[in-house]
């Protein structure tokens, strides 16, 4: 009884390995290219970003793959924690974890960061002595970076960077001032920035910047990073009569800034580059008091906009994968990034570090946020206001609990507007 | 006169951060490094009270310090009370405490800037001819309140007594039948219920966000080694020294030097009095 029972079972598990061996007939899958992502990913910069690149990824192989000569391949992503922005951890953790991606994940490609300047300057080496190319898409705004290409091509030419940096976002900033200073006649501007290199840089050039085309630069103050009251320096805002609060921050203590602002009805616009203020959850975070403030995204799509068509369809992706809109700097770059790699391995036909490069330098896609083209000697990415001729910013302002593009006037969907205690 | 009103709110605002961790090394003589870490788990504690499993916020923050309490009281009961009187184990022990629950909170979820409690009261109002934020003023009055309460208790309540008792002269306090050992839990718990309190009051100015943490730490040291290790006065003391030299350079020099004047200060005590303001420690040492 017992022997029959036995091999009774026998026949029945042979049977099923028979249907499943069968079922499971199909053809062999092609090795897949390895997308190394070095980021910070308990911080917005990281995790915005590596659901950027998934996002990308799992649709770039769900339409079949990246054709490389003449197969369909898979992109698969390979994501370590950096932890560099993070307090005291030292940049060469951020090179270990870079390593780590090349060495023993075999990363074919970089995409990502490492998202602080200091860790990814640093790793610049690395990526010539490993021959990996690598696309920049979050953190990292330093004009260094791609001066550094152009100083030394043949050793950085692997290194891309497909967002902007303070440059560019100077520039942008000062436009937009410029539009504001002719349409309600504001002409004092208050600066506050944090007490870290990118701030201290970007509020000086700003400072000059400012005061060269003709607005009363009325004070620049420092706050060391976790400050949690900005009482004194916004009493003197009121004191000194300043139409524009200009920030430049990325603590999360900024949202208290913004709060007393409101609380103190101060008859000045705040505007600037604050991490805290660019997540959809901002609005609840500050109880809606954050209304009205201008933030600067850095690339367009990081909110959901009309700047291409792909920009709202990326958008509803981005929300339908995650459950919420497209977080903030670092999450369109990072999605963009994957598809312009897709597009220069296919037309090199090969995943080959020097024709990727010569295929990347020639690179033409209309993407999320404008036309993707990088610039042959910086391997920067051409910015520009008009999404036909390049990458366009995306300049915000919370209005009714929503991130409204207001800048570029070529996208803008909306006029930038005062607070009820600001109106004439 | 914003720098009274400012000084003012600032140094209560430091008293109320660091009085948990001068009340617990003044009693039980362990320096609870784990104390940033313990405001900010009942800030989180809070949040997810309020917005996990949906209590009415003044339940939320009731639940939140209790729990918060309790851990204090199992940190000494389960691990400090068998490494008392080892100093350097001591350190090590509620450091890597304060470090897996601060790293903890991290790993588990507590990211971004979107983690933030609700503001008790919103809006503004001129004091003195000063812009000063309801909420900061709540602080201040609760600061106050606070500060009397802790007063009456150690004069008037017999546990308070013998809190004092154990604070004054360990040996002596314990041949009258203190329990040395029960009075330090429940200096633990009142220290972590302290943390709780300036959390809940505190942290609805801004956002929960773990590098709070260290730097709650770090002020509650500054105040703790300037007030004198160990002195309540002394504490409330430092944070009004702290609190206006703050304000004061803010206003004079730069708002980016205020964390180096916390840290300087620190320097200069311990070159000029190492025993703090109103710390007889060291004194007492030198003098046996």
């Amino acid at each position: 009884m017992r022997k029959r029972l036995g091999k009774s079972v026998g026949i029945v598990v042979a049977v099923m390995f028979f249907l499943v061996g069968f079922t499971n007939i199909a053809p062999a899958a092609e090795k897949p290219i390895v997308i190394g992502a070095p980021l910070s990913t308990a911080f917005l910069y990281g995790w915005d970003a590596e659901r950027g690149i998934k996002l990308a990824v799992e649709e770039i192989n769900a339409a079949g793959g990246v054709k490389v000569g003449g197969k369909k391949r898979p992109f698969s992503v390979e994501v370590i924690d950096t932890r560099d922005l993070e307090p005291s951890v030292p940049v060469s953790d951020a090179l270990l974890g870079l390593e780590k991606l090349i060495l023993d994940k075999n990363a074919d490609f970089i995409i990502g960061g490492p998202v602080r300047s200091e860790a990814a300057l640093a790793a610049m080496d690395l990526l010539n002595k490993y021959k990996k190319v690598s696309i920049l898409s979050t953190g990292v705004l330093t004009p260094a970076y791609h001066k550094k290409v152009a100083e030394n091509y043949a050793k950085y030419k692997y290194c891309f960077r497909i967002t902007s940096h303070v440059i560019v976002m100077a520039n942008e900033f000062v436009t937009l001032l410029a539009d504001i200073k002719k349409g309600h006649g504001f002409n004092k501007v208050y600066i506050m920035v944090q007490d870290v290199a990118h701030a201290r840089g970007g509020g000086e050039a700003m400072k000059k910047m400012l005061a060269a085309s003709g607005w009363d630069v009325v004070d620049m103050k420092i706050f060391p990073t976790g400050t949690t009251d900005f009482s004194m320096a916004l009493n003197d805002v009121a004191k000194t009569q300043a139409d524009i609060i200009f920030l430049w921050m990325d603590m999360p203590e900024s949202a208290i800034l913004l709060k007393q602002w409101s609380g103190m009805k101060l008859k000045a616009l705040p505007m600037g580059f604050v991490n805290a203020a660019e997540q959809p959850g901002f609005w609840k975070a500050t109880e809606g008091k954050g209304e009205f403030l201008i933030v600067n995204l850095v690339n367009g799509g990081n909110a959901p906009a009309k700047i291409t068509p792909w920009t709202m369809k990326f958008a509803n992706a981005y929300e339908k994968r995650w459950g919420l809109e497209p977080e903030g700097y670092g999450t369109s770059s990072s999605y963009m990034a994957v598809y312009t790699l897709k597009e220069a391995i296919e037309k090199a036909g090969a995943i080959d570090a020097d024709a990727v490069i010569t295929a990347l330098e020639n690179v033409n896609l209309m993407g999320v946020y404008g036309r993707i083209s990088f610039d042959k000697a910086t391997h920067q990415v051409i910015a520009s206001d008009d999404p036909k001729l390049g990458a366009v910013t995306g300049i915000i302002q919370w209005q009714k609990g929503k991130r409204v593009q207001v800048f570029p006037p070529n996208v803008a969907e909306a006029k930038i507007l005062l607070p009820p205690w600001m109106k004439k | 006169m914003d720098i009274l009103v400012y000084g003012t709110i600032n140094s209560v605002t430091l008293s109320l951060l660091s009085l948990g961790f001068t009340l617990v090394y003044s009693i039980s003589r362990l320096p609870n490094f784990a104390h940033g870490a313990l405001y900010i788990t009942t800030g989180y504690f809070i949040y997810l009270f309020l917005n996990g499993l949906g209590l009415s916020y003044p339940l939320s923050i009731i639940f939140g310090i209790a729990l918060t309490s309790l851990i204090g009281a199992m940190m000494y009961r389960l691990i400090l009370i068998r490494i008392r009187g080892m100093e350097i184990s001591e350190i090590i022990a509620t450091y890597a405490i304060g470090l897996a629950m601060i790293e903890g909170l991290r790993w588990g979820g507590l990211r971004g800037t979107t983690f933030t409690l609700p503001s008790f009261a919103s809006g503004s109002r001129d004091i003195l001819g000063v812009s000063v934020d309801d909420q900061r003023l709540l602080v201040v009055v609760v600061g106050f309140a606070v500060f009397a309460l802790l007063y009456f208790f150690v004069r008037l309540t017999r546990n308070g007594l013998a809190l004092r008792g154990i604070a004054q002269d360990e040996r002596a306090a314990m041949m009258l039948g203190i329990d040395s050992d029960r009075m330090a839990v429940v200096s633990f718990a009142m220290g972590s219920s302290l943390a709780g309190l300036s959390a809940a009051l505190i942290l609805p100015l801004g956002n929960i966000v773990v590098e709070a943490g260290y730097n709650v730490l770090v002020f509650s040291i500054a105040v703790s080694v300037i007030g004198g290790l160990g002195s309540w006065s002394g504490a409330i003391i430092a944070s009004f020294i702290i609190g206006f030299a703050q304000i004061l350079t803010e206003k004079f020099l730069s708002s980016h030097f205020q964390m180096v004047i916390a840290l300087l200060a620190i320097i200069i005590t311990l070159l000029i009095k190492p025993s703090g303001i109103l710390g007889r420690q060291k004194e007492l040492e030198e003098r046996v």
